[in-house]
């Protein structure tokens, strides 16, 4: 045969060429085993190669509708551990900050068909790595019903994140026609509520459409927490007020503070604790209007607390923060060790972090009240502070956003994030969302620390922002006028 | 025996056309296959008779035999290093990307035989190489790559192109 081919010219050789090579090429998915065939798919990451290769025959099609591979692209990608794809889309009510318990409810059989494995318990402790810190913690549902497949998750999660990154729609609504502050911003399940310092709270859906305003504080609002249908909030004029939203009423006035309420949050449906100028924590019961207790011990306003279980953790401007037991009313421990004033704090149950105006971080076991670690690094106020599982992420007055390992009580990221205050952040397992005064907001990659994106990029100051899953909320001073951005990155239905 | 001399003790393997190729005991041994042969056999065993490996012809076993002489000194590879190398995407050093440079049928029946033999990095080269031979084509180049007929009816194909829309570059 080698003798024959040296006799060929060019051409021949060609032609020869030509007639071969497709004998020498093999379809891999027809000579190979379905288990190999898996297994080659299993070392692609990018889902656009997947689609292409499942147009090109039959075969190629049924083996790339084969859920193992989808379901390795899920996990490379991280999207197994969201909340909202293993909760339901029913009617169940809004819990937010319930979601342990909530979750539990959802354990039906058809979840044990869909959703990951190990997805329970991870999901389980992400959530109670999640609640009650600062920002809006509300987890979401989905609005569609229940995703079967994990290609339609992987479609579903890989649409929502290219939508984060260049993508989503945005609605902007004038909210005053001056230029009202907002002092605080919740976005749950049913309602995005905006407080501002004229005295007024705004009810929206989650659309961002008005539903009713509250009116009854005479002076600004400082502080307010959602539970469901009941709004509990507080401000200048010292009063507590607790509403229905799905009304408007006020249905309690809770009186006993004797200055401005500057911190407030809800321990379970009937427990509002809120901590103010007059240096004191009160424990009330909203269902009543009853003060079940008053706190006292910090010698300066009480500037931020969070709540677990039965133990609320406090920060004040007496440099100190306290561990106290609810039911027993008294303080367990007081955390001493900032110079300076105390202006956020985040509790998981286990640890205490609190940030100062002496520009550091510290970070407590609120069992033994032992000061476990000093992080330095922002030079100067850290006024906004996130705890979440194993990570820590805090914005100053220096415009900067860091990331700290808890594990390891090391700096993990520094982002320049602003160029004057970060005035609001949050974040969940794959971004951080940041306000700052110099009006912008910006997405950034958790894990990688990069900028994703900039939301907004013009304006004159950026009061708060909140996310979820599929929405982002920012309010914002532009023009002399206070407006609201409701960003949404859900797929579009025909797509899904 | 020490294991210096374990590891150079000579094994006769036998394809299934009936050639014999010997090589040193650690480098048959990158097989879990072998390796759980031979301690089931006894080290006895091995210097008497060959081992025959009856799903693969003496091309390929040959093929498979360079490998893992290239690969004699490896380090074992770890449960968790196996995960996270699966995690990774399609990294593949020169040498094997070298050694994989062969026709289509040759590289399938490397894969085949690496996974009867139990060979988890080579199996993992072979999968990658044609993970990469894959990726960055169209659909078309996918078929031409591999001579492959398109089965579907004008229809069909245009509904799973639709279908497949979404993964597309926005």
């Amino acid at each position: 045969l080698a003798d024959l081919l040296n006799l060929c010219n060019s051409q021949q050789l060609s032609y020869v060429h030509q007639f071969v090579s497709p004998l020498l090429k093999k379809d891999p998915f027809t000579s190979l085993p379905d288990e190999l065939c898996l297994r080659i798919l299993s070392f692609i990451d990018d889902p656009k190669v997947l689609a292409r290769a499942s147009q090109v025959s039959r075969r190629w099609r049924d083996l790339l509708s084969d859920d193992i591979t989808w379901k390795n692209l899920c996990v490379k990608h991280d999207y197994q551990r969201r909340m909202s794809e293993v909760q339901s889309s029913s009617q169940i009510p809004a819990a937010p900050r319930l979601g342990v318990f909530a979750f539990g409810q959802h354990q039906d059989g058809d979840l044990a068909t869909r959703s990951f494995p190990g997805a329970l318990t991870s999901n389980a402790v992400a959530m109670a790595g999640s609640l009650n810190f600062e920002g809006s913690t509300s987890h979401t549902y989905n609005p569609r019903p229940r995703l079967k497949s994990y290609k339609s998750h992987f479609k579903q999660r890989y649409l929502v994140d290219a939508a984060w990154k260049t993508g989503g729609r945005k609605t902007t609504r004038n909210i005053t026609q001056d230029g009202g502050v907002v002092t605080s911003l919740h976005l749950t399940p049913k309602y995005i509520i905006v407080a501002l310092d004229n005295a007024k709270i705004h009810v929206f859906d989650t659309e961002g459409n008005a539903q009713r305003t509250l009116q009854g504080h005479v002076m600004g609002v400082w502080a307010m927490v959602p539970w469901e249908d009941i709004l509990v909030s507080g401000g200048c004029d010292r009063d507590v007020r607790v509403w229905d939203l799905t009304t408007g009423q006020c249905l309690h006035t809770l009186r006993g503070h004797t200055s401005t309420v500057r911190c407030l949050k809800m321990s379970d449906a009937n427990t509002a604790i809120s901590g103010s100028r007059d240096t004191t924590l009160r424990v009330w019961d909203i269902r009543t209007g009853l003060c079940k207790n008053v706190l006292v011990g910090h010698q300066a306003s009480v500037r931020c607390l969070e709540i677990k279980g039965d133990i609320v953790v406090s920060g004040s401007y007496d440099t100190t923060a306290k561990v106290w037991s609810i039911s027993e009313g008294r303080c367990l421990h007081t955390l001493q060790g900032h110079y300076s004033q105390i202006y956020a704090i985040a509790f998981d149950g286990h640890r205490v972090a609190t940030g100062s105006l002496d520009t550091s971080v510290r970070i407590w076991n609120a069992a033994t009240g032992e000061c476990l670690a000093f992080l330095q690094g922002h030079t100067s106020l850290v006024g906004q502070l996130q705890m979440r599982g194993g990570t820590l992420v805090t914005g100053g007055s220096d415009g900067s956003v860091r990331v700290w390992s808890l594990e390891k009580f090391c700096p993990i990221h520094r982002l320049a994030a602003h160029d004057n205050s970060v005035t609001s952040l949050q974040f969940d397992d794959t971004r951080i969302v940041s306000g700052g005064s110099d009006g912008r907001v910006k997405v950034w990659d958790l894990k990688t620390g990069q900028l994703v994106r900039e939301l907004i990029a013009q304006g004159e100051a950026v009061w708060r922002v909140a996310f979820e899953d599929e929405k982002c909320i920012a309010m914002a001073l532009r023009n002399g006028r206070t407006i609201m951005e409701v960003w949404s990155f859900s797929p579009p239905e025909d797509v899904l | 025996m020490s294991t210096t001399e374990k590891a150079t003790q000579k094994v006769t393997l036998q394809s299934n056309d009936g050639s014999k190729i010997e090589v040193d005991r650690c480098v048959a041994e990158r097989s879990m296959l072998i390796k759980n042969l031979i301690e089931d056999l006894g080290d006895e065993s091995i210097a008497n008779a060959p081992i025959p490996i009856p799903n693969v012809n003496d091309p390929v076993l040959r093929k498979v035999v360079e490998w893992c002489e290239h690969h004699r000194n490896d380090p074992p590879q770890s449960q968790e290093e196996e995960n996270d190398n699966r995690k990774k995407t399609t990294d593949i050093e020169e040498w094997d990307q070298k050694f994989m440079q062969v026709d289509q049928e040759m590289l399938f029946e490397i894969i085949l035989a690496a996974n009867y033999l139990d060979i988890k990095a080579l199996l993992d080269v072979g999968c990658k190489t044609v993970a990469n031979m894959i990726k960055g084509k169209s659909p078309e180049e996918i078929r031409k790559t591999f001579n492959i007929t398109n089965d579907f009816t004008p229809e069909e194909e245009e509904q799973i192109r639709r279908e497949n829309e979404w993964a597309e570059d926005r």
